[in-house]
């Protein structure tokens, strides 16, 4: 291993805070040449908002950044993108209606000399550069017909040609297979060679431990930990990410499971998932573990009436339902609490207590006028109940932290009085503390007898708060597990299509 | 999806053929060279227009203000004429184009720096550039003897026995399709239209595209400002009055997708020429007028539903089959 002491990027003192809160404090962090660097933390710690400072997309509130020893401002993405630091999001950030080769080129087009665009140029430039990295790719193709592999690599070419020394991964391996996993660690491999540094952001801890060379832990917005990786091992960087015992997060309560309330029997939705059965029972608390895409969301979306299934069936209390629109899912009480809580959830420009009784409407109205004395009876029970902190009942909802937010969207749904409840990652992005209100809140409403599906792609929070899982990968069913008797390591070698 | 645009292209064209073969069994007179000639040279403004307003609406805006525009442009070096009849042709067109330039820049400020909705700004500015026309005119129409000869005469010089306003119509095409496919200009407008997160991310500066999205929108409005008064030698307050609709329902047809970043620049003029087309077969096949209204906006509709069905995105694909 060459290992280079020259520092390549170095932040120092780095905060950022949003309201209500602090999602990176005195963060150091140091990257050096040659050299892929590690960055991990659970959902929320922080990495995502470091990499979005890197990116120009946020500023810091606090804190210097430092490249080749040279102090920069990184004012916008422009500026980032110039001083070499290129990202791969998560998030797809590629234009889909455009071709490969376009995509790499985006921003950067190669011109002649009449200054107009050189296709053909960029095309063989594409061409050589898809072929260096091994790919299986045609310049002409439409992004949209790429798959994610394919994709990350158009993005890591488009980073290429940027020409630029960081290059940032944000969970690379996600959703790929395990051959395209292994292509991609050589690509990785290689852009080291090539004297880039490599920020490589995964909750994969083998992987980490197996590619790179340096790692960070962020925890709560702090640096927790930084070292070389061969100074550390997977217990180490466990117990720095969580920094806490699991039993202590998860208060979940102790209820006996009655009979069978949900059971779907072969749902199948074309390009989607297949082969999809299992039960839920009164009380219980199932959980729906796989990586990021593999289906999980696009099951219960079609559950709740939102796109329609291709085949199967769903029984409810034993008696077969019909659901083709989501009220028709409300009416049987069951109910769906968006991943995406902003966009789907909730109404941010209007009150608190109309986004509580948004979907109680017809309850709440008498002849079609709506009775202001027993919304605010509703909003108020809901309040006390979920602990919302509003100043005052006209406060818009989206003047509310993170987790007051999604108690908001928790009691519009609540307010309805479903038997099952669907959540879906209900505690990504919030803070620590919203998170085990969160959880304990859910102990709560399985005593009183409600169902809940849960879907979390955090490992300890499925462990800590449900009775089965459901494992998946690529949109089938790869098994269901007793969470008392199963390991973790089985249930991320499940998700990881692994066999 | 490329396929898909060059069949949706082909349609176009298989369609507009279709329809000309179809109204010249109902009205032999209608598909002589020329009459089809007159008909392209009646459709090369909307043609024009189209062509500058796809520039808008591949970034997911729109611009409503054109036919005000072009009325108000048409009207200033119309009053310009009674004042100094003797100037220049050319001067009467590059000061039009100005003028169009300006009140463009003007939309452009108000959605990137202002922040103002481009809906909102350019149905603004729509009433405000019209009502500006009766506050410089006086109410008043300026008529063919205001004019020079030249003035008046350069749009129906022929070339290859087909006009002036023609000629420019495939001049505009080359040009935008040049700036479309092959400038970092237009190749950043497209990226801009489809996926506007990504494209700040790779530092593409939306305001500025913004600014000069409607510039151009106002330039080709300007130059049609000339190009109207010239025509039907006359400038008034009700000039082009609704023809926005016109242009952006060309747009529409042509494939343009109001969602942005989707679009041909032929399939841009296909459109043009297909509302052209109806807009004239309807009337020589004796249709009455009270039905074309409703015929040209049935056709519309289709057009978008058609849009709609070919152009759904797909969803991504989790699990591959067998």
């Amino acid at each position: 291993m060459v290992v280079c002491l020259y520092m390549k990027l170095e932040l120092k003192k780095i905060s950022k805070f949003f309201p209500g809160i602090k999602a990176l404090q005195n963060v150091d962090f140091n990257l050096k040449q040659n050299s892929i660097h590690a960055l991990l933390g659970e959902n929320g710690a922080g990495k995502s908002t470091l990499v979005k400072i890197l990116c120009g997309v946020y500023q810091p509130d606090e804190g210097s950044i430092y490249l080749d020893t040279k102090k920069h401002i990184i004012s916008d993405p422009t500026s980032s993108l110039q001083l070499g630091i290129s990202a791969i999001h998560q998030e797809s950030v590629m234009f889909d209606e455009l071709s490969v080769m376009e995509n790499i080129f985006i921003g950067n087009h190669i011109v002649k000399k009449n200054r107009l665009v050189d296709w053909s140029a960029m095309e063989k430039k594409t061409k050589d550069l898809l072929s260096n990295l091994e790919a299986d790719i045609q310049p002409n193709e439409k992004i949209k017909d790429l798959s994610i592999a394919q994709r990350h690599i158009v993005q890591i070419s488009r980073s290429l040609v940027h020409d630029a020394d960081i290059v940032i991964m944000d969970e690379p391996t996600a959703s790929l297979s395990q051959k395209e996993i292994e292509e991609l660690y050589s690509i990785i491999r290689n852009l080291k060679k090539q004297n880039k540094s490599i920020i490589f952001i995964s909750h994969k801890l083998d992987e980490v431990l197996e590619i790179c060379d340096e790692f960070t832990v962020l925890r709560d917005g702090e640096v927790i930990n930084t070292d070389l990786i061969s100074n550390t091992n997977k217990d180490q960087l466990i117990t720095n990410m969580a920094g806490r015992e699991i039993s202590q997060i998860f208060p979940k309560k102790h209820v006996t499971i009655e009979q069978e309330i949900l059971n779907v029997k072969n749902l199948y939705k074309k390009t989607q998932f297949k082969n999809i059965n299992f039960n839920l029972r009164k009380k219980e608390i199932l959980g729906f573990y796989g990586l990021v895409g593999s289906g999980r969301t696009e099951i219960m979306k079609s559950i709740f009436g939102i796109t329609k299934l291709d085949e199967g069936e769903i029984l409810f209390n034993d008696q077969k339902i019909s659901i083709t629109k989501p009220s028709d899912a409300i009416d049987q009480g069951i109910v769906y609490l968006s991943e995406e809580r902003q966009q789907l959830g909730m109404t941010g420009l209007m009150s608190v207590k109309d986004n509580i009784n948004m979907a109680i409407m017809d309850r709440n109205s008498n002849f079609y006028v709506m009775n202001t004395l027993k919304e605010i009876k509703n909003a108020s029970a809901m309040q006390e109940k979920l602990n919302i902190k509003v100043s005052y009942w006209s406060q818009l909802t989206q003047s509310l932290s993170g987790g007051n937010q999604q108690k908001t969207v928790i009691a519009k749904w609540l307010s309805t009085k479903p038997k099952v409840l669907i959540l879906d990652e209900p505690t990504k992005g919030i803070d620590v503390r919203s998170k085990s209100a969160v959880h304990e809140f859910m102990g709560e409403l399985v005593e009183e007898g409600m169902s809940i599906m849960m879907i979390s792609s955090e490992l300890p929070e499925i462990l800590g708060m449900c009775d089965r899982v459901v494992v998946m990968y690529k949109g089938l069913i790869r098994d269901i597990l007793d969470v008392k008797k199963a390991s973790s390591e089985q249930i991320v070698k499940l998700a990881s299509g692994e066999s | 999806m490329k396929k898909i645009l060059i069949n949706r292209d082909f349609i176009l064209f298989s369609i507009i053929l279709i329809g000309l073969i179809g109204v010249g069994f109902a009205n032999p007179l209608f598909v002589t060279p020329k009459s089809i000639s007159d008909v392209l040279t009646d459709t090369s403004i909307l043609i024009i227009l189209a062509l500058s307003q796809m520039i808008v609406i591949l970034i997911r805006a729109i611009d409503l203000s054109v036919a005000s525009n072009l009325a108000l442009s048409g009207m200033l070096i119309s009053l310009l004429s009674t004042v100094h009849p003797e100037l220049p042709v050319y001067y009467f067109i590059a000061l039009s184009c100005l003028i169009g330039t300006f009140l463009g820049v003007l939309n452009g400020i108000s959605i990137a720096i202002l922040k103002v909705p481009f809906i909102v700004t350019t149905l603004g500015t729509l009433s405000i550039y019209r009502g500006l026309i009766y506050f410089v005119s006086a109410g008043k129409q300026v008529y063919s003897n205001a004019f020079s000869e030249d003035f008046l005469a350069l749009i129906h010089v022929k070339f290859l026995s087909l006009s002036f306003l023609f000629w420019l119509a495939v001049a505009v095409f080359i040009v935008i399709y040049i700036l479309l496919n092959h400038t970092r200009f237009g190749r950043n407008l497209y990226s801009l239209g489809g996926n506007p997160d990504a494209a700040k991310y790779i530092g593409i500066n939306e305001n500025k595209y913004i600014i000069m999205a409607y510039s151009l929108s106002g330039f080709f409005a300007g130059l049609c400002g000339y190009l109207w008064v010239a025509r039907y030698s006359v400038a008034s307050t009700q000039i082009a009055i609704g023809f926005e609709l016109t242009v952006i329902s060309a747009c529409v047809v042509g494939g343009i997708s109001v969602m942005g970043g989707v679009g041909t620049v032929l399939g841009c003029v296909l459109g043009a020429l297909l509302i052209g087309l109806i807009r004239n077969a309807l009337p020589a096949v004796d249709i009455s007028q009270f039905w074309q209204l409703a015929i040209s906006g049935a056709i519309i509709l289709l057009a978008i539903i058609i849009n709609t069905k070919t152009e759904q995105r797909k969803e991504k694909t989790i699990m591959v089959e067998n």
